[in-house]
């Protein structure tokens, strides 16, 4: 888009899965299933993750330093994570490309303007 | 059995079956990550929004893909270090020599010393047609002398034959025939032979028949070339039996490789003893 600063980053584009986790974890701590739920909505993409999926990634993005663990422990078996400062960096500039897709799709008409991006 | 409790009863079979399931993953992910996951599990049988049958469809589709995304992540964690790659490609380089080695001496061996007999009968007939001649030579039975039987089959017999030309190719005399006809090696052969003295030429007569053949210059009076055969068939038979023992040696030393670096790649993968720190933000 013409003016507009492009953001890059090594981890982006971000695949659906580490995408609908930082959107979870974007509003706040959150345990395992919280974030599976998150996902399946439509705000976060309509993602379907199961256990295997959601604790895979976020081992990946643990080690990569996008969410870290929380402290707070209400049960035994129920772990809580949270987004690190370079999580949300990079949860930014995903979603900066992604508003400039939806952008230059709406200047060519593909999506019809008014709509909310 | 009351339905509420009977539906409880299904959830804890349903956890159970789980929980065994996740001894499917390496255990390092297991170790890890098991508690929570089963936890995971727990709330989503309880999830009144999530319908049963969605949930199983979910589940299966997320144990195969995370299993096997588990499992790459652990392979490409193990080995791919590059002191193990290059250890491996070194080793494989050696079994490729080795493979090759193994194929390549036998087969030489063996073929090469098809040709023994037939270098000495052609060396003798030659030392005999160069006193008298190709013509008058054969007219004194110097074929026959050589003590080989008559009408050899070349595609049958496995017996050496003999063979003697003019000084322009053309057949003189022979003990040998393929379907009852007498072959003629190509005119390229007696060329070479004319200039170099002798020549080891594997010859195909016919589809299907091949033979290793010495051709040597016969001199004198009444110059020729006279030509020792032999059908291959027993031979190539063994060479190709050397060319599977190769090929499956070369297959086994491969595999023992890949095994190894695997093995050896699970064993002394680095483990991270603590957590590894968030990278800070910059500014």
């Amino acid at each position: 888009m013409e003016g507009m600063e492009i953001i890059t980053h090594p981890e982006v584009p971000l695949s659906p899965a580490v995408l609908a986790i930082l959107l979870s974890l974007a509003e706040g701590e959150k345990h395992g299933y919280a974030m599976m739920k998150d996902a399946r909505s439509p705000r976060s993409g309509g993602i379907q993750m199961g256990p295997g999926t959601l604790y895979g990634s976020i081992e990946r993005m643990m080690r990569d330093g996008l969410v870290e663990e929380s402290d707070r422990q209400d049960d035994e078996r129920r772990r809580y994570y949270r987004l690190t400062t370079r999580g949300r960096t990079v949860l930014a500039t995903e979603l900066a490309r992604l508003d400039a897709a939806v952008s230059s799709a709406r200047s060519l008409g593909l999506i019809p303007s008014g709509g909310q991006s | 059995m009351k339905p509420d409790a009977r539906g409880s009863e299904r959830t804890e079979r349903a956890e159970w079956i789980y929980a065994c399931i996740l001894w499917l993953y390496p255990a390092e992910f297991r170790e890890a990550y098991a508690a929570p996951m089963r936890q995971a599990f727990h709330d989503a049988l309880r999830d009144k929004t999530l319908p049963r049958r969605a949930l199983v469809r979910l589940m299966v589709r997320d144990l195969i893909t995370s299993l096997l995304k588990e499992y790459l992540a652990m392979l490409r964690d193990s080995t791919f270090r590059p002191a193990l790659v290059f250890n491996a490609i070194i080793l494989s380089g050696i079994a490729t020599g080795l493979g090759l080695a193994l194929y390549a001496i036998p087969q030489h061996v063996l073929r090469s010393g098809l040709n023994d007999p037939q270098i000495q009968m052609a060396g003798d007939l030659a030392i005999i047609l160069d006193r008298y001649g190709v013509n008058d030579g054969l007219r004194q039975g110097a074929l026959l002398a050589s003590g080989l039987g008559t009408n050899i089959d070349m595609e049958r017999s496995l017996s050496p034959f003999l063979m003697v030309f003019n000084d322009a190719g053309q057949l003189l005399g022979t003990n040998a025939q393929l379907d009852g006809q007498a072959p003629i090696p190509p005119k390229g052969v007696f060329d070479y032979v004319r200039r170099h003295g002798e020549e080891r030429v594997t010859w195909q007569p016919q589809r299907g028949v091949r033979i290793a053949a010495v051709v040597v210059r016969v001199k004198g009076p009444q110059p020729g070339f006279v030509l020792a055969g032999r059908n291959m068939r027993e031979v190539e038979a063994r060479i190709s039996d050397v060319r599977m023992m190769a090929g499956l040696t070369w297959l086994g030393m491969l595999a023992l490789i890949v095994i190894g670096t695997v093995a050896f790649g699970i064993y002394s993968r680095p483990r991270p003893s603590t957590p590894i720190p968030p990278v800070p933000a910059k500014g």
